[in-house]
Parts: structure tokens; sequence; C-alpha cells
């Protein structure tokens, strides 16, 4: 409900203990650094050398991670859980050593692979230029006789036989074909020596082309074959490559818990980078929050490191950290989607949550898809152990979807008209026979408490705009609770007071018209009264007051902003009716049996999805501008702790349990 | 002159009402989801792993069409298409097509413009990811409009007497 109360923390220490300070604090979680001017000091870089060594290291990690988790066996769950474990023992037990070799070993495979796939290039390369040739009889680098020359080529396809019979026997030289594809006929030619120039003339003409073949050592079937067992060697390398990466994948565990230590590693040298420092000591300054004192100063007091806590001064960019009791604290990711408050101010997320409550229900009332929201974000967080923030965004829905149910009993909306449906096409009951159970007398059947939203729009405008009244009074009113706060009590009697003497008035006017009337009057006389006090002169107090009464415009239009509930509760109920008559409509038969649940699973489905998104964006909207902006302080940047990577594992070693168990006995440093 | 009356009846004139808003606002959403999309691949040849946050932005230009099939099917339902055929005069029929036109022309108009909106969102979470909260609230505001329209559109159906 609150902003948490933040301290800044500054320690100075000798720089050989700067590893052991930071690896603490980052284990911790609780202290978020903050970029100092460097002043007298130089902003550290202890060591530029180490910050790049941990960042290939990382690197080569995760340039071999992908390869192997395609490769594991391992069950791959949907929210993946940090495995514990020890980092001294990972190093003692030479997993680490196993991990690394892992990693090495997949780089050399790929690296092996690439090689292997360009030599079969090349080898492919070869056969296909001697497949066309491969039934000449004679070897490739055949020189001919003293008087006779060969030449191998080809002609373009579709040369006629006879063309060539001819153009030989005029010329003289004899033309075997040896073989024709899509691309050409190829042929052997033989010819004098002496005829040769004009044979390559006339047969240049007609498109002949040289064979052109990498390796010419031999017969063409030798050297094709040659080539093929070549293959055939690489392709088999290529698999036994290719399986030992399969027994490697069985490693992935200790690569992945690699990876963690060694963007830990990588990280503290960035926060190392932040640090300031003098020759011989390094200065660190952040930020945490008094409730972690105690555990910070433990931490520290076991290093040769000389600390203090002192109160945020004036000026200081504190960083804000939320404290919600556990149903709030699923819906400061909503705050944190639009921005946080300032430190100090007022922390909107609980007020805030109850209105998402009850609007994001009122918006998609339907006690089917809110089951199945429940269901699904509940069972999420139960049996698949989702991480912190996904876990909260789950119950966050969680919570939405029982306001749904609510919402949905109320309004009679079960998949949206599905119980009705199912009886009048499957029970096939006359309309009299339905029930009729609102509360408020409809025409039609229904089974809602209240009304059909369907049947009776204007009644759901109605409801949708009283819970929009309410949400606009509550953020009045979070205003006036701030201005009595921080001690402005006659600004909230103003501001506030004074319209809220007008909207109670128009609220009476209809019930008792004097009274009604009385109240108006003094919100009106109030409103031009106080709203122009900030102006100058008689003439600007007038203006400003008419002013103040001009904004009631603006109030209006916040609260027909709300009719967006009941456009987007007949959005999702309409389709929900389209999707019921499609399932139903064959009847009671084995086959419509079957058609109602497969269109019914595939339709409810898509239409929760789709109005879960527009529900969520624009009951979001209602928050970010017609609520806060009656009185949201904000523009705090969120508490960013300096923290261990956690990606895959996390650390479970025993010693900072210890050190919390310990009594606070060492002497605080001064 | 009783071809054109038959093909003028009060029926086949709301249906042209239905045809227009289905048709209308699906062409703003198909033309704007596709914007979104365009753009959207573009950062994913950078980065696949904000498909998530693009996905939702690409989606959000696409509920006007949702908006006009639900008034679409609305007026289906109220003339019996689908089940005992209503008797509509050509003034009831134009009655329909009136009603349909707010959904028609502003969905259109609307997802277009919601689109370049969200279009810059992509531009926007392209640099900083974790602002795509920011970049779907600015794109759901132009929402707005599409939402009193399709209100206006579904009162006037709902309300229709036949």
């Amino acid at each position: 409900m609150s902003v948490s109360k933040m301290e800044k923390l500054t320690v100075i220490l000798p720089h050989d203990e700067v590893d052991a300070v930071l690896r603490r604090l980052m284990r911790l979680g609780t202290v978020s650094l903050s970029r100092e001017e460097a002043g007298e000091l130089t902003a550290a870089g202890l060591d530029p050398g180490a910050a790049a060594k941990a960042a290939a290291q990382a690197a080569r990690i995760d340039a071999v991670l992908p390869l192997l988790t395609k490769r594991s066996h391992r069950k791959k769950p949907l929210f993946s859980i940090p495995v514990p474990f020890d980092p001294t023992e990972f190093k003692q037990s030479g997993d680490e050593e196993k991990a690394w070799k892992t990693v090495f070993e997949v780089e050399k495979v790929t690296e092996r692979t690439a090689a292997l796939k360009a030599r079969l290039a090349e080898e492919d390369a070869l056969m296909q230029s001697l497949i066309p040739y491969l039934d000449f009889k004679f070897s490739l680098d055949d020189k001919g006789t003293k008087t006779a020359v060969l030449l191998l080529g080809s002609l373009p396809a579709g040369i006629k036989q006879e063309r060539i019979e001819a153009l030989a026997s005029e010329i003289g030289f004899v033309a075997e074909i040896l073989s024709s594809d899509s691309r050409g006929v190829y042929l052997a030619v033989v010819t004098h020596r002496q005829t040769e120039q004009d044979t390559l003339r006339a047969l240049s003409a007609l498109g002949f082309l040289k064979a052109s073949i990498p390796k010419t050592n031999g017969h063409a079937t030798a050297i094709f074959d040659a080539a093929q067992s070549r293959a055939n060697k690489i392709k088999s390398d290529m698999e036994r490559l290719d399986a030992r990466l399969d027994v490697l994948a069985e490693n992935l565990t200790e690569v992945e818990i690699l990876s963690d230590l060694a963007h830990t590693a990588l990280l503290t040298e960035q926060n190392k980078a932040v640090l300031l420092s003098t020759k011989k000591c390094a200065v660190l300054t952040g930020w945490c929050p008094t409730r972690e004192r105690e555990r910070v100063s433990r931490a520290l007091d076991r290093v040769a490191a000389a600390y203090e806590f002192s109160p945020p001064a004036e000026g200081d960019d504190v960083p804000v950290l939320l404290q919600n009791n556990p149903y709030a604290r699923n819906f400061e990711w909503v705050l944190g989607m639009y921005s946080y408050p300032r430190y100090g101010k007022f922390d909107p997320t609980f007020i805030m949550s109850i209105f998402y409550f009850l609007i994001f229900g009122l918006m998609f009332a339907d006690a089917g898809y809110g089951l199945t929201l429940v269901i699904a974000c509940f069972g999420a967080v139960r049996w698949l152990h989702p991480r912190e923030g996904m876990k909260r965004f789950l119950l966050m829905f969680g919570y939405c979807g029982i306001s749904c149910i609510i919402f949905g009993v109320i309004f009679g909306s079960y998949f949206g008209n599905f119980p009705l449906a199912f009886m009048q096409n499957v029970l096939e009951l006359a309309p009299e026979e339905m029930p009729n159970l609102a509360l408020i007398p409809s025409l039609e059947a229904n089974v809602a408490i209240l009304f059909d939203p369907i049947q009776n729009p204007m009644g759901f405008l109605v409801v949708s705009l009283a819970f929009g009244a309410l949400h606009l009074l509550a953020g009045m009113a979070v205003r006036a609770y701030v201005l009595c706060r921080e001690g402005h009590p006659l600004t909230a009697l103003f501001d506030i007071g004074s319209y809220w003497a007008l909207f109670a008035g128009i609220g009476t006017v209809f019930f008792h018209r004097t009274v009604g009337i009385i109240l108006i009057a003094v919100g009106v006389v109030a409103i031009v009264a106080t709203q122009g006090r900030h102006k100058r002169g008689v003439a600007g107090k007038i203006i400003g007051g008419l002013g103040g009464l001009y904004s009631l415009i603006n109030y209006a239009s916040d609260l027909l902003s709300y009719s967006r509930i009941l456009a987007l509760g007949l959005a999702a109920g309409v389709i929900a009716q389209v999707v019921n008559i499609l399932a139903t409509m064959k009847g009671a038969s084995f086959i419509g049996f079957l058609i109602m649940i497969v269109v019914f699973i595939v339709g409810h489905l898509l239409n929760l999805v789709i109005n879960v998104l527009g529900t969520f964006v624009h009951t979001s909207r209602l928050q970010y501008i017609e609520f806060f902006g009656k009185f949201y302080e904000d523009g705090g940047s969120p508490f960013n702790p300096m923290k261990v990577s956690d990606k895959y594992a996390t650390d479970v070693s025993e010693e900072l349990e210890n050190e919390a168990a310990e009594p606070a006995a060492a002497p605080q440093a001064p | 002159m009783e071809i054109i009356a038959s093909i003028f009846s009060g029926r086949n004139i709301a249906l042209l009402g239905a045809a227009l808003a289905a048709g209308l606002a699906g062409m703003g959403s198909a033309k704007g989801v596709g914007m979104v999309g365009e753009a959207a691949s573009g950062l994913l040849t950078e980065d696949p792993s904000k498909f998530g946050k693009t996905l939702i932005l690409q989606a959000l230009p696409g509920t006007q069409g949702i908006y006009g099939l639900i008034t679409a099917f609305l007026i289906i339902f109220k003339i019996g298409i689908l089940g005992t055929p209503v008797e509509l005069t050509t003034a009831q029929g134009a009655y329909f097509l009136m009603a349909s036109l707010p959904i028609a022309i502003l969905g259109y108009y609307s997802a277009v413009k919601q689109a370049r909106v969200a279009v810059s969102g992509v531009n926007l979470i392209a640099k900083r990811p974790d602002e795509v909260g920011k970049a779907i609230t600015a794109s759901a505001l132009v929402e707005t409009y599409a939402i009193f329209a399709v209100l206006v559109s579904l009162l006037l159906v709902l309300f229709a007497k036949v």
C-alpha cells in the first residue's frame, strides 16, 4: 500500500574486497547501485580487461546453449524452474570442468561440421559435373593421338542429332552423343588436328561449351566413384559428430548452470564499472529499502569495508519499491506499465486493484469464461511453478476471473447464452417453458439474477456509468486524502469538496428537489468562488471560477468513457451467442453432439482470447486516464537491485543463511 | 421494375447494412493489422524474442473488424436470416442500413489510424522494450471512438422495431 522507505548506502572498501562485497550484495538482491558524480575520484573501471573476458565467456556459452537445448531429451516445461546448486560443490565435483569441456567440444563439433559441409558441397559439385560424361570411354585428360583431337562439351538442349551429323560430315569430325538432359546435349567429338579450329568454330556457332570438370585424372566413372565414396565418408563423419552432440546434450543442465555463473561474473564486472575509486579504495553508493538494512549490514560486517546508511537527501533520485499486500501486489505490474509513483508519494496499487477487479469483471461478465480464466491461471501457478513476475501476471488474471464469475452470475451469462441456446435447440423447449429468472422483469427467457445485458442494454449502461462514477469519485477522494496528508486541507475542500457538493446535488435533486437545488447552488457558488483563487485581479478570479465550472465537461466526458464497459460486454456476449447458435444448430443427435463440442471449444476459446486482450487493455486505460488523471503523481524510477543471474539455476549455498542466523555482533565500522 | 423493387426489398437493404458493417470495418482492420505486421516483421528480423510484444500491438487494430462482424450478426439475427424470416418494409430495411453506418465508417477510419499509432509503438519497443505498456495504451486510445461507434450501431439494432 505504500512506497517503501529507502536509505542511501555508501561503502568504502579496498580494491581486493570489491569482488567479495559485490557478490554478497548481488546475492542479497536488495541493493541498487547509483551512478554518482566522479568529482575528485576516478570513475573506476578497475579492470577493463576482465569485463571483456567475462563478456566473451558468457557469449561463448550462450552460442552453444541453443544447440544443446535443441538436442536435449530433457522434458521442457512451459515455465522453467531454476535448478538448485552450490557453486563450491559445482566446482569441486568436477561439474564445472565437465560443463566447460562440453562447451569446448560443442564448439569443435560445430566448427568441424561446417568444414565437412563445405567439403561435401565440393564433392557434390564434382559429381554433378561428371554425371553427363559417365558414358565416355576414355580418360578425361586424354589429349588424343598425333593426328586426332578429343573434345568434350555440351550443346544447348533441343539440338537435333541430324543437325550435328550434317555438320560432322561437312567439316569432317565424329561426334558421339553421350547423354542429354533438360539443360543440354553432351557429346564427345573426335576430329583431325588440322580441322580442329573449323570444328570448334562450327560447333560454337551452335552454342558449344567445353566441359568444365574440376578433376580430370582418369575415367569419369572412376573419378565419380571416388568422389562418391569420399562424400559417403564425409556424411558418415557428419553423422558421427551429430550423434556426439546428442551425447553432449546430456550435460545441458551443467552448461546452463555454467551460463548463469558466467553471466553473474559479467554482471559483477558491469557493476564494478559503476564504482568510483581512488588508488587503493573503491566507493560504492546505492539504495537499499530501510527494512533490509539489517540484512545488508550483516553481509557487510563480514568483509573489511566501511559503510554507512543515510536518509535520502533533497534532490536525490530515489528508486521506488512498492510494498503491497499479497492480493494487491499482483497488480503492481499494471501500475509499472504506466509509471511508478514518485518517491514518498501515494502508491495507488491497492485502490486500483479493487477497481481493476470490479471493472474487469463487469466488462467481461461471464461465469463460463471467468471459470476458465480461474482454472487456467491458478492451475498454472499451482502446477507449473512460474517465476515471480509470471506468477503475479497469472494471479492477477485469476483474480479478475473470479470477478467475471460473480458478474457473470448476476447478469446470467455462462459462455454467453449457452444454457438458453442448449434448451432451445437441443432440448427443444418452447419459449414459455424456458426460465425467466431476472429480478428486473424481461419478456424473453434468461438465467440472470439482475437482468440480461443483451435484453436490457440501457440498464447495463446505467450500471456501467454508476461504476464509472464510483471510480471517478474514488479518484477525487484519493486526491483529497493526499492533499490533507500533505497539509493542504483547504485546497482539498475547494478543489474536491465544491465539486462533490455539486455532484451530490445532481444526485439528490431527483429524490428531494429543494435539498438537491440547495446543494447544486452551494457547489456552483463554491466552484466559481474558489477556482480562480490563484489568478490575479478580480476579472482573472471570475474567469478562473467560470473555468472551474467549465471543467465539469471533463468530468462528463470521463464518465461517458465508461460506456465502453457496455460495448465490450455486448461484443463478448454477441460473439458467444453466434458460437452457441453454430454449436447447437444440429440439435440432439450424436453427430450434432460431436459438432457441438468441437465448435463450442474452438469458438469460445477464440472469443476468450480476443476478449481477455480487449478487456485488459480497456480496463487498464480506464485506470490510467480516467482514474490516475485525478490524482496520480508519477515519474519514479523502479528499484532495480543488483542481482545474480538466475535464468537456469539458483545458488542455494548456505553461506548467506548462516549469516542471517548470526546476531549482528561485529561492531559497525564508522 | 419488379426486379428493381425486389432487389431493393427491405430485407436486402438491411443486408447491405450488415455487409457494409462487416466489410468496411473488416477492411480497416485488415489494412491496420497488415501495417503493424509489416513493421513488426522488420523489428523481428533484428530481435525475434520481441514477438509476444509486437503481437499484442498487431492485434489491436483487429478489433474494429470484430465490432463490424458483431453488428452484422445482430442485423442478421434481427431480420431472421438464420431463423424465421421477418417481413421488412423498405423503410425498415433502410433503418438497419443507417444503423450500420457508424461502425462501418468509423471502424474503417479508426482501425487505420490506430494501426499508425501501433506502428510507431513497434518502433518504440524496438528501442525500449520495457515501454510496451505505453505503446499499447497510446494505440488503445484511438480505439475509444470505434467503441463509441459500435455502441451506437448496436443500440440502434437492438432497439429496432421489427
